[in-house]
């Protein structure tokens, strides 16, 4: 028998018959690599487990406490410069205005009622265009066009029901 | 639910004491990995210390359906691999104790057959410094073969690869170690042969 064999059995840690390791035995006996895939094999196969030196677990409680100790403080930041920024923000938007505000108090009021009144008075025409459209498209618009439209809708939420549940129970596997 | 899977489900609920628990019964095998990947003690406590943060701060990930060892020596293993590639480590210390006279692969001295005990400590402590040589992922599929008995399947699932990816990494690590384990032989025979030709006669 050739070489291959042998070392393709000794890769995969075949089992072997009687028969088989008799055979394996001689090979080695004249081949080196199969000699010393041998003997790794059964160097790897005997090999120590090692233990952590004593008090492993106390050790890693003090990491863990000093971990969510770094974790806290990382929060508490994140949120003072969140906080703080965003007033530094607003109050940089609205310094120009506070201003204006200050300085001439009257002429800002007038002007904050005129805007206020134009918001008004644009929703209640934009309601009462929609309302009209209300009334006139049914008319127009075919049963058919609804149903299509009602399809495509419910579809969409199906999918989105879907994705939801599907990002839901996605199985988690090691992604450290 | 066995008490493993109870404590899982304890610690994923905050329970620290559960985890506690988990890192009691999982230290050595994640120790031992580590310490296979990485070399020395130092490092491998870290390593494993390390590990069991990242479970704890990626239990709600974890799936129960998975045994947790393997979940958590792949953690440890691609910490390992991560930790290896990032730098390269250009020699190893020999030293086998750490800082509190803890030994890890010394022959034991009182042992019944000392030189026995002392030529498996030297063979094992070769095959330890030859894994060094290896490919990171090639010394993880190494190791979870050799010291944890797993199958193909499952080095594959930890360690991200085709259970053909697996098979072909373990024939081409093993060959590397037999290569370098021939090569060191004949490295020792060379130099006993220069020393026998260099001794003074008497």
């Amino acid at each position: 028998m050739n070489h291959q064999p042998f070392e393709t059995w000794l890769l995969d840690d075949k089992h072997l018959n009687a028969t088989e390791k008799r055979d394996l035995e001689a090979h080695i006996r004249v081949c080196r690599t199969c000699s010393a895939l041998a003997e790794t094999g059964l160097a790897l196969r005997s090999a120590k487990v090692v233990s952590p030196a004593a008090g492993f677990t106390v050790r890693f409680q003090q990491r863990l406490a000093a971990q969510k100790i770094i974790e806290r403080r990382r929060r508490l930041w994140g949120m003072f410069v969140l906080i703080f920024g965003g007033l530094g923000l607003l109050g940089w938007v609205a310094a120009p205005y506070i201003y204006t505000f200050v300085s001439a108090p009257v002429e800002w009021l007038t002007a904050a009622v005129g805007y206020f009144l134009f918001l008004f008075t644009s929703v209640q025409a934009f309601s009462e265009i929609l309302s009209v459209l209300a009334r006139i498209l049914p008319g127009f618009i075919p049963p058919y066009a609804w149903m299509v439209l009602t399809s495509f809708l419910a579809g969409m939420g199906l999918i989105w029901v879907v994705s939801i549940w599907r990002f839901a129970n996605k199985p988690q596997g090691v992604t450290v | 639910m066995n008490e493993e899977q109870t404590w899982v489900s304890q610690a994923q609920q905050g329970d620290d004491e559960a985890f506690t628990r988990l890192v009691e019964t999982y230290q050595t095998p994640v120790f031992n990995l580590c310490y296979r990947m990485l070399g020395e003690p130092e490092l491998a406590e870290d390593a494993a210390q390390e590990t069991f943060l990242r479970a704890y701060q990626h239990l709600g990930r974890y799936d129960q359906k998975r045994p947790f060892a393997t979940w958590l020596l792949s953690i440890a293993a691609h910490y390992c691999i991560d930790r290896l590639r990032r730098r390269k480590f250009a020699m190893f210390s020999m030293d086998t104790e750490d800082d509190e006279g803890n030994t890890f692969e010394y022959p034991d001295a009182d042992a019944p057959n000392p030189e026995a005990e002392s030529i498996k400590g030297q063979t094992q402590e070769r095959v330890h410094e030859l894994l060094k040589d290896l490919d990171e992922t090639d010394r993880a599929a190494v190791i979870m073969r050799y010291w944890y008995d797993y199958s193909e399947k499952e080095i594959a699932e930890s360690l991200r690869l085709t259970v053909s990816a697996v098979k072909s990494r373990l024939h081409r690590a093993r060959k590397e170690l037999a290569g370098l384990w021939q090569d060191q032989e004949d490295d020792l025979l060379a130099e006993m042969e220069r020393r026998h030709h260099e001794s003074p006669a008497f």
